[in-house]
């Protein structure tokens, strides 16, 4: 069991929050374990599609970091849907100075 | 209402019809506006257009069985006698792993997701690059090739030879062999035609099953040795292997699933060039700039997607866009219509490299049944129009448009072979 907390506001509006998020995982595999809605992580966690797409609040931007380019060309396929703090939750690893994070699950793309 | 011409289409078109085949789209439009879940009764199976549709089918693995669908697709009417002949002929009938279902679907995906992350498949470039140029410089001089035989098809089947640690030279071998498997799948082989093609995949697996063994015993740095040697972890923390079956159905997906699309999304690549007007300028102007031209590669999966459509089967009544289907229906999802689809992409017939919905096309399905070659398909699309635009100009079709021919498949709407004539870009 992991000891990270994350809250995430899920598609449909509901935040939740999670205290058991494992460190070194990543945080579509956690969202997606615990059936956080409109993450769906289609491609498995390999920056190939745009299905666990979040956005990250404005506190927390600096500590998760930007997108590289790989990560930015699957934001750009939703770009109705992309904004500053958007990032693919596949490519967000949860390590300790993430405990805390907070995220909203942007709109389904699909 | 449909009018007259849409209605006859309705009534009297079939998926089933090679002229149809070749030039879908009116058809498609026909049925997303008339009957969006359509009965063909030539195939026996309901042909869902509407993207809407696709996507809620996807989302649901369980109620639309890929597992059903898949192995009742194989060899439609002809099944029992295919499977016979793997048997005694072919090393055994081994049935694709990965077209399965949840929850034993997510395990065997998951050994194949790892393998081609975006990330990985970036650090294949500069060899794909350098395979793509050695390519087009054999014909740039020439002026004329077979864009399909010559260009496409090589590339793909080099890549993925070299990624599964497969011998060279036999492009032509795997070539057949691919086409044979996938004729499986397209519903429009007679007898004569599967009992040659259930040989040539007797031939692949014999060919397959000995280079795995060899694998077993001298592991190398190659998909092959990954797959024989792959450990599945089990939630109390032990962990399995891949039956035989398993590994040889996995292995013959890889090799077979990443060729035959990818090298059809080329042909498609080469035939918007020598056809559409304008196109060629606009790749020349998006060539060197990274993400518009995946932008364009994106929008070419969208607009001419190399698989048309694939199978599920219902495991219990359940309702379709306002149609009842009963338990055991066969279904083909119609991404090239999903595609096509007005609703979702305004003008779906121009080719718009600023859909701010892009990622919604299901050129590459959706769902836990994603493509998960994605990354790699990409890749060498992408490439290959970069080297394309650095090379060639003046692509044109060196035969006329009516005579190209597509193989007859309900699966893939593939260009069997595209001569075409070009010169060598100067400046």
């Amino acid at each position: 069991m992991g000891n990270l907390t994350v809250t995430i506001t899920d598609v449909n509006g509901e935040e939740r929050s999670f205290s058991d998020v494992v460190e070194g995982l990543s945080l579509m595999e956690s969202a997606k374990a615990r059936g956080v809605a409109g993450i769906f992580g289609d491609c498995g966690g390999g920056c190939s599609c745009a299905t666990c797409h979040v956005y990250v609040a404005p506190e927390w931007l600096a500590r998760v970091g930007a997108p590289d380019d790989i990560e930015l060309d699957m934001l750009d396929m939703v770009s109705d849907l992309q904004r500053e703090n958007s990032r693919l939750s596949c490519q967000i690893q949860m390590r300790a100075e993430l405990d805390g994070l907070a995220v909203t699950v942007a709109p389904s793309s699909m | 209402m449909a009018s007259a011409a849409d209605q006859e289409l309705i009534d009297h078109g079939s998926l089933a019809d090679p002229a149809i085949q070749a030039r879908p789209n009116a058809f498609y439009r026909a049925l997303r506006h008339g009957d969006p879940v359509h009965h063909d009764p030539k195939l026996d199976s309901w042909l869902i257009t509407r993207h809407e549709d696709i996507l809620a089918v996807q989302a649901d693995p369980i109620t639309f069985s890929v597992n059903k669908g898949y192995h009742t697709q194989q060899a439609r009417g002809m099944q029992d006698e295919y499977q016979e002949i793997l048997r005694t002929e072919g090393g055994g009938y081994f049935p694709d792993a990965i077209m399965s279902d949840p929850p034993y679907h997510t395990r065997i995906r998951k050994l194949m997701e790892n393998a081609f992350t975006a990330h990985r498949v970036k650090a294949l470039e500069p060899r794909i690059a350098a395979t793509v140029s050695e390519l087009l410089e054999k014909v740039a001089d020439l002026g004329q090739a077979d864009a399909v035989k010559q260009i496409a098809v090589p590339l793909t089947i080099r890549v993925i030879v070299e990624q599964l640690g497969l011998d060279h030279g036999m492009e032509e071998q795997f070539s057949r062999w691919s086409v044979a498997v996938t004729a499986q799948i397209g519903r429009m082989q007679d007898r004569e035609q599967m009992l040659e093609n259930a040989r040539l995949i007797c031939d692949l697996q014999h060919y397959l099953i000995g280079k795995m063994k060899a694998r077993e015993e001298h592991p190398a740095e190659d998909m092959i040795s990954d797959i024989v040697h792959a450990k599945m972890p089990n939630a109390d923390g032990t962990t399995d292997v891949l039956t035989f079956p398993e590994a040889v159905s996995l292995i013959r997906a890889m090799l077979i699933a990443g060729n035959d699309t990818t090298a059809t999304a080329i042909g498609k690549l080469f035939y918007l060039l020598a056809t559409k007007p304008g196109f060629a300028d606009l790749l020349k102007e998006v060539g060197e700039d990274d993400r518009r031209l995946t932008r364009f590669v994106e929008e070419l999966m969208r607009i001419e997607p190399p698989v048309r459509a694939l199978s599920r089967m219902t495991t219990r009544e359940v309702v379709v866009g306002g149609t009842t289907l009963p338990e055991g229906a066969h279904l083909l999802l119609v991404y090239a219509s999903g595609n096509d689809d007005e609703t979702v992409f305004p003008e779906p017939r121009d080719f718009d490299l600023d859909r701010a919905n892009l990622g919604r096309h299901v050129g590459f399905g959706g769902g836990p049944h994603r493509c998960v070659g994605i990354a790699l398909a990409r890749m060498e699309v992408k490439v290959m129009a970069r080297e394309i635009a650095r090379r060639l100009d003046n692509i044109a079709l060196a035969i006329p448009e009516e005579d190209i021919r597509y193989v007859p498949t309900v699966a893939t709407h593939t260009i069997e072979s595209l001569p075409i004539t070009f010169t060598r870009r100067t400046a």
